[in-house]
């Protein structure tokens, strides 16, 4: 801070960047949520847990997007 | 000097008066101006414009998580936060080489819009017009005002107001139609950007790599309800505006003086092209020109470049009059591009904040801003860039660039025109923006209505397509990225006033370096260390004025229409200095007319 004075710190200057052990958020959901495939594309699944099959298309080739 | 021409008149013996505002009401910050006035002359000779405001963003970034930058600079501002998290987004999808999938870059080109849209409107209608209503008119400009009664307004049949006169009584604060309309339309429009970002104004939803948005089918058409009902607004604003405008020009003939400066414009671009920006920095060329907001910088009337490599490197901060200490002998953190061009010192990369608190002094220093700039290759100056209030660059540079052919929009070369369908009661309407003659007060003013019809434009191509993707299942949002050891990386972008760029440098998977230049450092700056001034001082310095009141009275109306033209980002009261040794304190209300009727 150049030629400032400045009083004794109150507070820790940094806090580690990422705690071991904590979920990354950047490392994506897939494993963890259901309903999310690799491809980037999704079922009923993620957006219900009851019935949810019957919520899924009716054939492969329609896509799958959420009910909302 | 890259300075506007001083204007040549018959002179009078000078009649020197000190006037200043500080701070100056109706803009967000500590920004003062400082100015001498020749009453004989009705003219300005001398402005200067300062900031008693440190944010020292750039200097506790240092360290930091750079996956948290977004959040952080988003609390930069509190109108157009969200501007800020998606450039640090950009400069940090830079520096992760990560590309978001297309429907994310949907989602934040759409909240974004509704952010042009939301802002552009409440700053407009309840804030600037308040310079041009009846209750001010009335109080500087009585001869105008009675002419503006006799006046009819030509768009009246779009409007529906039948006077001039008509039109400034509704843009009367807290009172008057179109002010309590805007305050609707802005809760709408911030909801179209809740639905996109999660939160106004600092967004919840936007990350790195993609945004948290659930891109359901009602996400978009909620937000297409939204804007449908907000679009004949936006065409009376336009026509509204136009009418405003064009009678100021001629009622008060030389009114096209009043803050007018060199054109001399920087835009950096907005609305990625989700299918083909992949945030390198070595296609940055490409993906920059298929913006759908083209950047460009703007000289006499004609395009230097609309390449975001070569704006990127002449960008120069410089010091002069600002409280800081330079620092050139500092160790530089980026010498080279990833292209192996050469970067200055004095770029945002380079740059150690190094604050020095001292007394003001005009001859010396007198401002927390720093004096960023954009050097020409062309002819060695430093160019004292202004934003023109954000619309009016990027329409200049879009209309010059000729480059966006959109369904909705479309830039000719010499103007742009965009086209909004049928609302609830206006038809399909086709508006054209044209490249106005100078860089004015008027015509910063003028450029804000079209921009958020351009905006709303824009809107409705990304829906359709947004749309499209959602119907066909790609709703995949976010993509997975690793934090390097070490990376740069920038973003360009346009917060609602003008240029916004992000400099982002990462070692240890921390931030080592970080600066932000929001548009307000451009238009406020103040003079360099070669003496150019900043736009606002350039911009009000040598201005005719045109107010009928005396020193006694003085209002101040055409140096404040000239300053907040620029809508300066930098709260109330209005404290008064007239001539030598007598204050006067005025307290007023928040907004002028308050106690009005």
């Amino acid at each position: 801070m150049g030629s400032i004075r400045v009083g004794r710190a109150q507070a820790r200057p940094d806090t580690p960047r990422h705690v071991m052990g904590m979920h990354q958020g950047n490392r994506g959901p897939y494993k963890d949520q259901k309903g999310h495939h690799e491809d980037g594309t999704a079922d009923a699944r993620r957006s219900t847990g009851i019935h949810w099959k019957r919520h899924d298309t009716l054939a492969e080739t329609m896509p799958n997007i959420s009910p909302g | 000097m890259t300075t506007t021409e001083a204007r040549p008149t018959e002179r009078k013996p000078p009649q020197l008066v000190d006037m200043s505002w500080d701070p100056i009401t109706r803009i967000i910050g500590n920004l003062g101006i400082y100015t001498k006035i020749d009453f004989a002359n009705r003219e300005v000779v001398e402005c200067h414009s300062t900031s008693s405001l440190f944010r020292g963003y750039s200097v506790f970034m240092k360290g930091k998580d750079p996956r948290d930058a977004g959040f952080i600079t988003s609390r930069i501002c509190g109108i157009c936060g969200d501007n800020h998290t998606t450039c640090s987004d950009y400069a940090q999808q830079m520096a992760y080489g990560v590309k978001p999938p297309p429907l994310a870059d949907y989602i934040v080109n759409l909240g974004e819009a509704a952010e042009y849209i939301f802002d552009h409107t409440i700053f407009q209608d309840n804030l600037v017009f308040v310079d041009f209503c009846e209750a001010m008119v009335k109080s500087t400009n009585p001869g105008v005002l009675a002419r503006a009664e006799s006046t009819s307004a030509p768009r009246g049949d779009i409007h529906g107001y039948r006077t001039i006169a008509d039109i400034m009584r509704a843009f009367n604060p807290f009172e008057g139609e179109v002010y309590k309309e805007a305050l609707k339309v802005s809760r709408i429009t911030r909801e179209m950007f809740c639905l996109m970002e999660g939160r106004h104004v600092h967004p919840s939803t936007l990350y790195p790599g993609g945004v948290g948005t659930m891109p359901q089918p009602t996400t978009f058409t909620d937000y297409l309800s939204r804007l449908m009902r907000v679009i004949d607004f936006v065409k009376k604003a336009v026509a509204m505006n136009d009418d405003v405008f064009d009678f100021f020009y001629e009622a008060l003939p030389g009114y096209e003086e009043v803050g007018r400066r060199r054109v001399l414009l920087g835009c950096w671009g907005a609305f990625q092209d989700p299918m083909t920006v992949d945030y390198r920095y070595e296609t940055m060329n490409t993906w920059g020109k298929q913006m759908y907001v083209t950047p460009g910088i703007i000289v006499d009337g004609e395009l230097v470049t609309n390449n975001l490599i070569d704006i990127n490197l002449g960008l120069r901060i410089m010091l002069g009059s600002s409280y800081y200490e330079d620092w050139v002998n500092e160790k530089p953190f980026v010498t080279h591009d990833p292209l192996g061009n050469p970067v200055d010192m004095r770029h945002p990369w380079n740059q150690t904040t190094v604050p020095v608190p001292q007394k003001r002094d005009f001859d010396d220093k007198y401002s927390w801003v720093m004096s960023p700039r954009w050097l020409d290759p062309r002819t060695g100056d430093h160019l004292a860039l202004d934003t023109g209030g954000g619309p009016l660059a990027r329409l200049w540079s879009t209309a010059l660039s000729g480059l966006v052919d959109t369904p909705y929009v479309k830039a000719t070369g010499h103007s742009v025109r965009i086209s909004l369908p049928k609302g609830e009661k206006l038809p399909e309407t086709t508006f054209e923006w044209r490249i106005p003659q100078w860089s004015n007060t008027i015509e910063r003013d003028r450029a804000r209505p079209y921009f958020v019809a351009y905006a709303a434009a824009m809107a409705l191509q990304f829906l359709e397509e947004a749309m499209g993707l959602v119907r066909a299942g790609e709703t995949k949002v976010f993509e997975n990225f690793e934090v390097p050891d070490e990376a740069i990386g920038c973003g360009f972008h346009e917060a609602v006033r003008g240029v916004l760029s992000h400099h982002l440098v990462i070692k240890d998977k921390k931030i080592a370096n970080y600066h932000p230049y929001p548009p307000t450092p451009w238009n406020a700056s103040p003079r360099d260390k070669f003496g150019t001034p900043g736009p606002y001082e350039d911009a009000v310095q040598g201005q005719p004025i045109f107010e009928e009141n005396g020193p006694d009275d003085f209002k101040g109306i055409d140096i404040m229409r000239t300053v907040r033209s620029f809508d300066p980002c930098l709260p109330c009261g209005v404290h008064m200095y007239v001539g030598k040794g007598k204050t006067l304190t005025t307290l007023h209300s928040p907004t002028y007319g308050a106690n009005h009727g």
